[in-house]
């Protein structure tokens, strides 16, 4: 996809205030009887528009927990979450428009996240025809839209008759990637998106991903493991360890000085080719 | 001795026939640890479903393949379930479809070890428990008891994982096991894995888009590009001199960390022009 696509610069994104786009608030969101599993404990944090910030922690450390609460997909224990100013916590679902029209989510099992009865071709351009988005995307064909991400996420044009069970497990996940961005969005939530992808569709991804970054300001959270890709796109990075933030900074600081314990395990456990 | 022989496999879909896996042979001795690395699409879950007999209807499998001796292709599903839990199993790529959703997952785990031992409740729960803290679940007790949806991305491959390694079979086959893992739980759940594989003799096909961790892995590799082999041969060799021209962009587009931050990264099609393939 290049600068100059249609759709450009129509979902939203025309407040400029110091008013960060999100603002979560001592968040906390646990399951089971009595609360017994804190799935996240006391999260503050504030993503600016346009900023890259990656989540990274443990296994079980609460990262999906905490972007789903940003979607609006879970409900928190406590804990407040505001978006563009507004909190979004408690609303429903009638009322979340404003916050579907900007966010497009990337789950991180994309196989159970695709309908399996739906072609690729409607899967992908089912965003286009929610009703949050069609006033804003009037001028686009989907048709066209729809090559155009296909094309950009590596994918044949045949693959849009074809259903979610007849691809790989990379070819599926860039289904949900090419998913997310046909609606153009201004904010990208994205939940492991390349860990299945062999390094060269990886790159490939993340290359598409940093020129929308460039090209139209893109927002993007993302969650990842892999401390290599979080080096490569993301300029802040959240350390979360069960259920907290154990440490946060820009990626350039918190990858030469590392401060918590956990940090410095993983950056020193990254496998290297040994011969 | 070879322990798996594969001839002339190949698998079609559909009514269109397509090609998903183009004629592959390759041999596997007991003990050996074998890396399948290539493009997505290329073939390597359908070469692992077909070993394991799991393909769905619509595919059509020919040529040979041989375990322990016995043929594998045109066996009846009763006959090669059999054999899945007891000389082979395998880690799926994509957790939520290996499990079943209404089932808590200590029991799913404990299904497995009971088809293949025919013992009764009570050790089980034990044994699952202890498979499940190995595989590095310190909360193994809640993890199972609870439901696939109740638990992390990297929980749950964990639990394919105590699945498929807690009957200790001749041949494990991992598809990208540690994809939702990060770097030091990937290390130890690896680390187990070398002492299962050890323990019991056994073989693996180790699938996996990380370069690095089937060089720690593997002794051999075999690439693979639109269903076929291009490349085979020790890690060693492949990863230092790769012949192919598909295997040294691989091997060079791999090092995210040599390219400076927010630079374009390279890609195969840098180094190979892809129509070459076709
Ligand atoms: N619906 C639920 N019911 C009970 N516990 C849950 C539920 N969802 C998540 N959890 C628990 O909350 C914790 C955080 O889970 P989460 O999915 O956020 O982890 P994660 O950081 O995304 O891990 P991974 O990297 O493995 O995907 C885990 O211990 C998990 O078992
Ligand atoms: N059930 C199916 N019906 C039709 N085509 C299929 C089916 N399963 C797989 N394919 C096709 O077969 C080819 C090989 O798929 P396979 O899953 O083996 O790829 P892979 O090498 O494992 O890729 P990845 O690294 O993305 O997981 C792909 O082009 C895929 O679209
Ligand atoms: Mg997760
Ligand atoms: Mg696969």
């Amino acid at each position: 996809m290049s600068a100059d696509d249609a759709g450009g610069g129509v979902l939203g994104t025309s407040e400029t205030s110091s008013e960060p786009l999100y603002r979560v608030t001592d968040l906390t969101r646990s399951f089971g009887r009595g609360g017994r599993v804190r799935a996240l404990d006391g999260v503050s944090l504030e993503v600016r528009r346009g900023q890259r910030l990656c989540i990274v922690g443990e296994s079980g450390s609460g990262k999906s927990t905490l972007i789903r609460l940003m979607a609006a997909l879970d409900r928190p224990t406590s804990g407040e979450i505001s978006f563009e100013g507004r909190s979004i916590v408690g609303m429903r679902e009638r009322e979340l428009g404003f916050l579907r029209a900007a966010v497009q989510l990337v789950f991180q099992d994309p196989r159970s996240s695709l309908n399996p009865r739906m072609t690729v071709g409607s899967i992908v351009t089912e965003p286009l025809r929610s009703a949050h988005l069609r006033s804003a995307l009037d001028a686009v064909d989907p048709r066209q839209r729809l090559t155009e991400v296909l094309r950009a996420v590596d994918l044949p044009t045949d693959a849009a008759t074809r259903y979610p069970h007849e691809f790989s497990g990379g070819q599926r996940q860039r289904i949900a990637i090419a998913r997310a961005l046909a609606p153009d969005p201004a904010v990208l939530i994205a939940d492991e998106p390349v860990s299945a992808l062999d390094v060269s569709v990886r790159a490939q991804v993340l290359n598409l991903l940093s020129d929308l970054v460039a090209a139209r300001g893109l927002t993007l959270i993302f969650v990842s493991h892999d401390l290599a890709v979080v080096r490569h796109l993301c300029d802040s990075v959240i350390v979360l360890k069960q259920g907290r933030i154990e440490e946060q900074g820009s990626a350039a600081q918190v990858f030469a000085h590392p401060r918590a314990a956990y940090t410095q395990a993983l950056l020193a456990a990254i496998p290297q080719i040994r011969l | 001795m070879t322990l798996l022989a594969v001839r002339d496999l190949t698998v079609r879909f559909g009514r269109r026939r397509l090609v998903a896996v183009d004629s592959i042979s390759f041999d596997l001795g007991p003990r050996q640890r074998l890396g399948i690395i290539g493009e997505s699409g290329s073939g390597k879950t359908v070469t692992a479903l077909a070993l394991m007999g799991l393909l769905p209807e619509t595919a059509q499998v020919s040529g040979s393949i041989q375990l322990a001796g016995r043929e594998l292709v045109g066996l009846p599903d009763s006959a090669i379930a059999r054999l899945r839990g007891d000389l082979m199993s395998m880690v799926f790529q994509e957790p939520m479809t290996a499990l079943d959703p209404t089932m808590r997952v200590g029991r799913q785990v404990a299904e497995v070890l009971l088809l293949h031992a025919g013992r009764s409740g009570g050790p089980a729960r034990a044994q699952v428990i202890e498979m499940l803290h190995r595989v590095g679940l310190s909360d193994s007790e809640r993890v199972a008891d609870s439901y696939p949806h109740q638990l992390s991305g990297g929980q749950r491959q964990r639990c394919l994982l105590a699945m498929a390694l807690i009957n200790s079979p001749d041949l494990v086959i991992c598809d990208e096991p540690t994809t939702a893992l990060d770097v030091t739980v990937q290390a130890k759940v690896l680390r187990l894995l070398d002492e299962v594989l050890t323990a019991e003799s056994a073989a693996c096909v180790f699938i996996s888009h990380d370069l690095a961790v089937v060089s720690q892995v593997c002794s051999d590799v075999l690439v693979m590009l639109d269903g076929r082999i291009v490349e085979a041969g020790p890690v060693a060799r492949l990863f230092t001199a790769p012949e192919h021209p598909y295997t040294r962009g691989l091997v060079a587009t791999s090092r995210i960390d040599e390219v400076p931050p927010g630079a374009r990264l390279p890609t195969v099609e840098d180094f190979f022009p892809r129509e070459q393939a076709r």
